[in-house]
């Protein structure tokens, strides 16, 4: 009774547990070497998480973490699973841990970390495969804000909608994020209650569209987030915006939301 | 099997339509406390050898009375708000989490009556009741 319960209560899931697992020495003539470690576990093959460490030709490849990344799975270990697309911080799919912090792989350069650099998948997700994690809750919460404009006035008939000078400035720190879910991911709220709290990215988003000024429904999505789990969980721990990227602010987006909460009861 | 999909299991019950009142309680509250704290602080600093008539003597004047109530009131008041608070980030359990945040509110009920009361004997009885 006492095992299962430190087992089951006080100890993580066994499968949490890591290893040491493959060292790969540097090629030789190798003249600038890194030391990588990355996290490496397959779900299906029913065995532990394990540490692999590469070295590789800094000199050889680009300068930035998703370089090192790209060589070692083309070079090294062509098991080696991440995801990637743009290279240039546009697309968010390289997002994750590198060196403690939540971050882009293709716009966190080598030289910006310590000895040893580190890789994990983004935290508290479930892990499909090394760095690949399972953001289906995160994009069916973002999609759950409807992150659209949505109007009764139709639209004019010979033009778009317009906007302002003005209006459009205040979707400015708003409309550049990647959805990247490092915020969201470093969040300790959203660890704990993500199943129910939105999340920095996905509060973000909720507020660029009430701040959208061709927006007509900022009411109903202001009722749809007062709730205590969905927005309240936020406590301004500021994690979200210590690590965001893009250099976006959610913590401040969420305290706009909380004030316009506020603003409307007066 | 689930095969609820995703968005219905973000979606959720939706959204309760409340919690902003809790929010600003804490945070009114957290600002009237400030004053109040400092007036404590220093109000116990003026009395280090204070015997039992200088205490009920100094709970009976009655701005002491009036602050001390709020202070103790307040303080009450925004603790059993930043225990539900903490209930609710970190307990998961249903059953526990509806009984946790009951118990904290009826136990700080009953501590709320029981410090007013004995301020109200102090100054109404002069402590000798
Ligand atoms: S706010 Fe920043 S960290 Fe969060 S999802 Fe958007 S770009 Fe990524
Ligand atoms: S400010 Fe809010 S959203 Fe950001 S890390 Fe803290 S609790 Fe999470
Ligand atoms: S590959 Fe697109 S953001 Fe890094």
């Amino acid at each position: 009774m006492r095992d299962s319960l430190s087992k089951g209560i006080f100890r993580l899931p066994l499968n949490s547990t890591l290893k040491l697992g493959k060292s790969w020495p540097a090629p030789q003539n190798a003249s600038k070497i890194r030391r990588i470690e990355i996290y490496r576990y397959d779900p299906e093959s029913g065995e532990n998480p394990r540490l692999d460490r590469f070295e590789i030709d800094a000199d050889r490849c680009g300068p930035m973490v998703l370089d090192a990344l790209i060589a070692i799975k083309s070079e090294i270990d062509s098991t080696l699973t991440f995801r990637r697309s743009c290279r240039e911080g546009v697309c968010g799919s390289c997002s994750m841990n590198i060196d403690g912090h939540n971050t882009l792989a293709c716009t966190k350069a080598m030289d910006d970390c310590r000895e040893l650099i580190k890789i994990y998948p983004l935290p508290h997700l479930p892990v499909v495969k090394d760095l690949v994690v399972d953001m289906t809750h995160f994009y069916a919460q973002y999609a759950s804000i409807k992150p659209w404009i949505e109007t009764q006035t139709p639209p004019p008939a010979d033009r778009e909608r317009l906007q302002g000078k003005n209006e459009r400035g205040r979707l400015n720190g708003l409309y550049e994020c990647i959805l990247c879910a490092c915020c969201s991911t470093s969040c300790p709220s959203y660890w704990w209650n993500g199943e129910r709290y939105l999340g920095p990215a996905t509060l973000l988003q909720a507020y660029r569209w009430i701040a959208d000024s061709r927006d007509e429904t900022a009411g109903e999505r202001l009722n749809e987030l007062e709730d205590p789990f969905k927005l309240y969980r936020c406590h301004t721990i500021m994690n979200c915006t210590d690590t965001c990227p893009k250099g976006l602010n959610p913590a401040k987006a969420i305290a706009d939301i909380k004030k316009l909460l506020i603003e409307r009861q007066k | 099997m689930n095969f609820q999909s995703p968005l219905a299991r973000a979606r959720g019950l939706g959204s309760v339509r409340a919690g902003s009142h809790h929010w600003w309680r804490q945070r009114v509250s957290a600002v009237a406390l400030f004053p109040l704290t400092l007036w404590f602080g220093f109000s116990l600093s003026l009395l280090p050898q204070a015997n039992y008539a200088m205490l009920t003597h100094w709970v009976s004047s009655p701005w002491n009375t009036l602050l001390l109530l709020s202070f103790i009131l307040l303080s009450l008041f925004h603790g059993v708000l930043g225990l539900q608070t903490v209930i609710e980030d970190y307990v998961h359990t249903d059953w526990i989490k509806i009984i946790g945040i009951l118990g904290v509110k009826l136990v700080t009920a009953f501590l709320a009556l029981a410090s007013s009361l004995a301020v109200l004997r102090i100054v109404l009885l002069g402590g000798h009741g």
